[in-house]
């Protein structure tokens, strides 16, 4: 045989051992073991759960950050005051039994619960609470939970008349109630106070703060971090809550939380067992590749409902940007923001980036945030021709041979936009954007660069357009002021304005200030209605489809209540159960 | 050898030029309701070639089924009316053929400028080190040795802020050989480097020496022909890299803007295990590059034979 | 050879300080900095202010002489990212991917370099044929869909953990168990690292003991009656070891550089995912500092490998003929 040939053979022999292997790895396994899953909760101990972390945290201090893992490591070890349930929005008494409200709805006295000790033996008293608000306060903390404890730029006055009761004053009156006490997490006077006293608070309980030396007040302690790869938990004995039947929670023995960078490694894992749930929900086509799993019971993909937060498209409204731009006649205005709106068939958005399961949106606000989106704001329906029709009256005609727009100067109708990769609902997004906006002879030239330059170019105002996402964690609009007022640094489409740059910013700011100093919930639904219908008259932000989301979980795990917001399942990790055997 | 090699440069060159008129669809036509649909089988209707259209039955499993009921020609042969897949579509409609042929293009065009030039700097550059061996020789080392430990992700971003937002894809296909080529050829200077630090003491280099050659051409004539087997395997180790290098660069966002095919990109985009497992066809650059590296490989090692005697 | 030490020894400084400089520039120069990921939540002046404290405002020279004041401490600063001084950052993470980066080494010369005799001594053979396909098919799979692959079936078999250094409680076993556990937890990694080397080393130690074969001392060695064999390993190979072992240093730094994708997909702690979201996050001197570690292990491959030469063939050291 030639050389040829044989190299040939070879490639042969080892592409039929390359399929037969393929295929052998790729039977789904018969699953003859007789267990059963039990769904409902099951009022037994024991069990340890193994859920995945993308990134690390970068301190233990939930004070000085608030990004995911260092969230999650707060709601896994501590407690708190009062909790909103995220699932039905209800509130839910935490370390605080019961409290009272005064008339002017100003003053709150909180009665703490009794017998509740760190999980060192400390006593839990008032005077943790007044020494978290401390901290929180303290300016050479800057702790991020300042802002949102704060009105008007007051923060809260907050005494400790005796060791089981709190006041907390009001400066001024505040929509959200005392709703706001959800965002507090309950600091250890005896371990932290020295830190606070000598300026060091921003340095205490760092990620490599021995286990021995964190006082824990939640379901579960540290017991190891090793970096990089996990961080594991143990129930903490000391824990104050018990359910319904009087068992001590929590149920599960111990949490783990496995650091996996890697999305797809991620599913691999749940996929092979080695984990019971998933940092963020699933991607819409690996519902169908957990389908063989699902059908054989030993995974369960739950449905959270429609996501809180959508993709965004909007453009640069800052004028300096366009002060020598030939465009600035046309792509500053409303008009053109309306045309964009009409030229995109929002079902065949939700098809193609979201396989289907996707609503459309006409507002930042979407179904999924039930106690206020309005679905009274102007709805641009697809139509081609009314969009191009908009873009005629705005001097936007094909005056030569290709298929561009242009205006009276003869500029193209072109425009770039930026996004940042890895994300899959952003890249096929703005690929379907571009696809759209060809017919209506507007030129989109995408652009992915690394997330920070974006993010870079926003805060600098330098860029035409971006399409991004924003997470939030509250669903009242009250606790977002960073994106609606104008003086935000969030407020993406012109951020951190002196004053209000034009009259709608303006009207949104009043009517999201009378909103959030507003008591009575039914006013400040007509009220954010009313900032809605602004928003989607002038459209500083786009938005196509808001997905519906889904949470893969092992079949292992029950005592679940999902929540749109993450983390999704964890939120409520006191009661998760976890079957022990039947791997 | 010549006339193997001829003919496979030329077989691609062919593939190259031609591509949009071989290529059934453009390397950015979207068919948005058939995401991951699956190659279609030709078979033959008298003497036309025809397949089964196909039709989605599950759009949130990407589920097609052969509608048996008609079929309709291949693209070369005639109007079809509905897309015709034969390698299948990926993740957004967009036709797998079509992609390759246009992304052979892009993809194999630029490793090929890329690993010319990193081979010819690299070569120069280790050859004239290891010749001259002394100084010379630790400073190129040197340099090599930092070029090698510089993090290239970090210039690369540096320079993607600096450059216009919107890069032609001329501009693109420049940069990234000229920063391929730059990466690359520390790698080739340490190999023939190597090399020639030993044949520069063989006796055919002193004859040279003595009958008053110069430097440059005892480096070109005798000490770099010495070194064109390990060359030709440098060659060859560098070609794929470079295909999928790009990938990176284009993670960064130095990549060709869509919708130009590139073939690692389309590896990235198909970079989910789970996605190839259902989806095999999207894994046909790999299969492509495979190919493509395969006979580069036997292209260089027959000249190895070539001019051997068994023993 | 003292003064050959010193020498590189003292380029070895060098090196590791120029990159770790060029690191700390380029970072600096990267658009938005370490503030970036909480400007959204943050108004200008509170920036501003994180941004004083952190130390970020202050003009680039005052911080790279701050930075190289602490450097010759050993004391490379501390990381924005962790709040934790690089030095111990580093020390944890560059012994990992140490481990990983000997050990794909190790793998991709055991495997490598014999395969590539066996090839290159041969003109004919489907086990030639065979293997060098094996190799072709080694340099050109992508390594994230390499990595996945292997995760994938070390999940559907169970033959490996799925990722990880060691197993949850790991940390509270003593030595010998816990290096079981990391003989577990390594293979995963070390292969998905280690084939695409390995095809590399099959190809160019093929290529060069073909070629070295041809020789006139090897075919005199074999006139005076030593077996083919004997002929191979003794002389031929040495010198087929020229450009494979002057490639060892640029294969370790390739290490450093490539291992990213592995660490990512596979859960592994080290440093070249430190690296990445370190430039990420724009974290200065956590950047700098995985820099110069990178350097410093290529310094250190490089002139293991030029020993390694020198010891190998005495030709390359003295000039003579052989």
């Amino acid at each position: 045989m030639n050389r040829q040939s044989r190299a040939l053979l070879s490639v042969l022999i080892f592409g039929v051992i390359t399929f037969g292997a393929w295929r052998w790895l790729n039977t789904p396994e018969r699953d003859d073991s007789a267990g059963e899953i039990v769904i409902s909760e099951v009022a037994s101990r024991g069990g340890r759960l193994t859920a995945s972390l993308r990134s690390e945290p970068r301190t233990f201090n939930r004070l000085i950050d608030q990004n995911f893992p260092v969230d999650l490591y707060a709601i896994l070890t501590s407690s708190k005051l009062i909790r909103v349930n995220r699932a039905t929005r209800a509130l839910e008494p935490g370390l605080v039994e019961k409290w009272s409200t005064s008339p002017d709805t100003l003053t709150h006295t909180l009665t703490l619960r009794d017998g509740v000790t760190w999980s060192d033996g400390t006593p839990f008293t008032s005077a943790d609470v007044l020494f978290t608000f401390q901290a929180i306060y303290d300016p050479k903390v800057a702790s991020v939970l300042a802002s949102g404890l704060s009105v008007n730029g007051q923060p809260f006055k907050v005494t400790a008349p005796d060791a089981r009761t709190v006041i907390v004053t009001l400066p001024a009156p505040f929509g959200p109630g005392i709703a706001i006490l959800d965002n507090v997490h309950v600091q250890p006077k005896h371990k932290l106070q020295a830190a606070l006293a000598a300026g060091t608070f921003r340095d205490a309980l760092g990620v490599a703060t021995p286990p021995a030396d964190l006082a824990i007040i939640g379901p579960f302690m540290l017991r190891s971090y090793e970096p990089g790869q996990r961080m594991v938990f143990d129930r903490n004995p000391r824990y104050w809550k018990k359910d319904a039947a009087g068992i001590q929670l929590p149920y599960a023995e111990q949490v783990v939380l496995e650091v996996v960078p890697d999305q797809n490694a991620e599913l691999v894992r749940l996929q092979g067992g080695q984990i019971d749930m998933l940092q963020q929900p699933i991607r819409p086509e690996d519902v169908a590749t957990l389908r063989p799993l699902i059908d054989q019971g030993r995974v369960r993909v739950i449905e959270l409902g429609v996501g809180t937060d959508p993709d965004l498209l909007f453009f640069n409204l800052r004028s300096p940007y366009w002060a020598k731009d030939p465009r600035r006649e046309w792509i500053t205005r409303k008009e053109f923001r309306k045309a964009l709106s009409h030229a995109v068939d929002r079902e065949a958005y939700a098809n193609t980036v979201f396989l289907g399961a996707g609503v459309p949106i006409w507002g930042p606000i979407t179904p999924g945030n039930k106690e206020w989106f309005s679905p009274n704001v102007f709805r641009y329906g697809y139509s081609v021709e009314r969009a191009r029709e908009i873009l005629a009256e705005l001097g936007l005609v094909n005056r030569d041979a290709d298929e561009w727009l242009e205006d009276a100067s003869n500029t193209e109708a072109r425009f770039t936009l930026l996004t940042f990769r890895g994300n899959s609902s952003l890249e096929r997004g703005t690929a379907f954007l571009r696809d759209a906006l060809r017919p209506i002879g507007v030129a989109v030239d995408v652009v992915t660069l690394e997330q920070g330059t974006v993010v870079q170019r926003m805060l600098k105002s330098d860029f035409d357009a971006i399409m991004l996402f924003f997470s939030t964690t509250n669903l009242d609009p009250a606790m977002n002021p960073d994106f609606w007022l104008s003086s935000g640094p969030a407020h993406v489409w012109n951020v951190a304005q002196a004053t209000p740059a034009t009259d709608w910013e303006k009207e949104i700011d009043d009517l999201m200030r009378e909103m959030t100093a507003q008591v009575d919930p039914a006013e400040r639904k007509r009220l954010f209605d009313q900032v809605q219908r602004v928003f989607a008259e002038n459209l500083p932000t786009l938005s196509f489809v808001a997905p519906r989301l889904h949470m893969g979980v092992s079949g292992r795990v029950g005592g679940l209540e999902p929540s749109i917001l993450r983390p999704q399942l964890l939120w409520n990790v006191d009661r998760i159960t976890v079957q022990s055997a039947g791997r | 050898m010549i006339r193997r090699t001829a003919i496979f440069i030329g077989v691609l060159i062919v593939l190259a030029l031609f591509a949009p008129v071989l290529a059934p669809y453009d390397a950015g036509e979207a068919f948005r309701d058939f995401l991951h649909a699956p190659p279609m089988r030709p078979h033959l209707e008298g003497a036309t070639p025809v397949a089964h259209p196909l039709v989605l039955a599950n759009r949130m499993e990407q589920r097609f089924e052969a509608d048996r009921s008609r079929t309709v020609p291949l693209p070369w042969f005639g109007e079809s009316g509905v897309p015709v897949f034969l390698l299948g579509a990926d993740d957004f409609g967009r036709d797998v053929l079509s992609r390759l042929l246009y992304g052979a293009r892009t993809s194999v065009g630029l490793a090929l400028v890329a690993t010319f030039g990193a081979v010819l700097i690299g070569a120069l550059a280790g050859a004239w080190a290891g010749y001259r061996g002394g100084w010379v020789d630790e400073a190129i080392m040197r340099v090599a040795d930092f070029v090698l430990v510089l993090p290239v992700i970090y210039v690369v971003l540096v320079l993607r802020a600096v450059l216009p937002l919107v890069l032609p894809a001329t501009t693109v296909f420049l940069l990234v050989s000229v920063i391929f080529i730059l990466v690359g050829w520390p790698f080739v200077a340490k190999g023939v480097r190597g090399i020639v630090a030993v044949e520069r003491n063989r006796e055919y280099v002193q004859a040279a020496q003595s009958l008053g050659a110069g430097h440059a051409r005892i480096v070109v004539k005798h000490l770099l022909p010495a070194c064109a087997g390990h060359l030709l395997v440098q060659a060859t180790l560098l070609l794929p890299a470079f295909i999928l290098a790009e990938a990176t660069l284009s993670f960064i966002g130095l990549g060709f803007p869509d919708p130009i095919a590139s073939w690692a990109t389309m590896l990235a985009d198909a970079g989910n295990y789970n996605a190839i497992a259902r989806f095999p066809w999207t894994l046909s650059p790999a299969i492509a590059i495979f190919a493509i590296v395969l006979a580069t490989n036997l292209i260089a090692s027959q000249r190895d034979s070539r001019d051997s005697e068994s023993y | 050879m003292g003064r050959f030490l010193l020498r590189r020894l003292g380029f070895a400084l060098l090196l590791v300080f120029v990159v770790s400089s060029a690191a700390l520039l380029l970072t600096r120069l990267a658009p938005g900095d370490f503030t970036i990921d909480q400007a959204l939540t943050l108004d200008p002046a509170a920036r501003e202010r994180l941004r004083a404290e952190l130390g970020l405002d202050q003009p680039l020279a005052v911080q790279y002489l701050s930075w190289l004041r602490g450097a010759v401490q050993f004391d490379f600063g501390r990381s924005l990212l962790y709040s934790r001084p690089v030095s111990t950052l580093l020390s944890e993470r560059a012994l990992n991917t140490a481990v990983l980066a000997t050990a794909a080494l190790l793998f991709a010369t055991a495997i490598g370099i014999p395969l590539g005799i066996y090839t290159g001594s041969r003109r004919r053979g489907l086990g030639r044929s065979i293997v060098r396909v094996l190799s072709v098919l080694g340099i050109s799979m992508p390594p994230l869909i390499g990595s996945l692959m292997l995760v994938f079936i070390a999940a559907r078999t169970g033959w490996f953990p799925v990722g990880g250094m060691s197993s949850a409680g790991g940390l509270d076993l003593s030595w010998g168990p816990w290096l079981a556990d990391l003989a577990t937890h390594l293979p995963l990694p070390a292969l998905a690292l280690g084939i695409p080397l390995a095809a590399s080393l099959e190809r160019l130690q093929s290529q060069a003991i073909a070629a070295a074969s041809h020789e006139q001392f090897v075919t005199a060695s074999r006139a005076r009656g030593l077996a083919r064999t004997q002929a191979l390993l003794r002389h031929a190979w040495p010198v087929s070891l020229r450009p494979v072992l002057g490639l060892y240093g640029v294969m370790v730094a390739s290490l450093f550089s490539g291992s990213f994708i592995v660490e990512v997909v596979t859960s592994w702690p080290g440093l070249g995912r430190l690296m990445f979201e370190a430039l990420r996050a724009r974290d200065l001197f956590l950047v700098a500092g995985c820099a110069a570690t990178g350097a410093l292990f290529l310094a250190l491959g490089t002139l293991i490998a030029d020993l390694l030469l020198a010891y190998t063939d005495p030709r390359a050291g003295s000039g003579e003929r052989a």
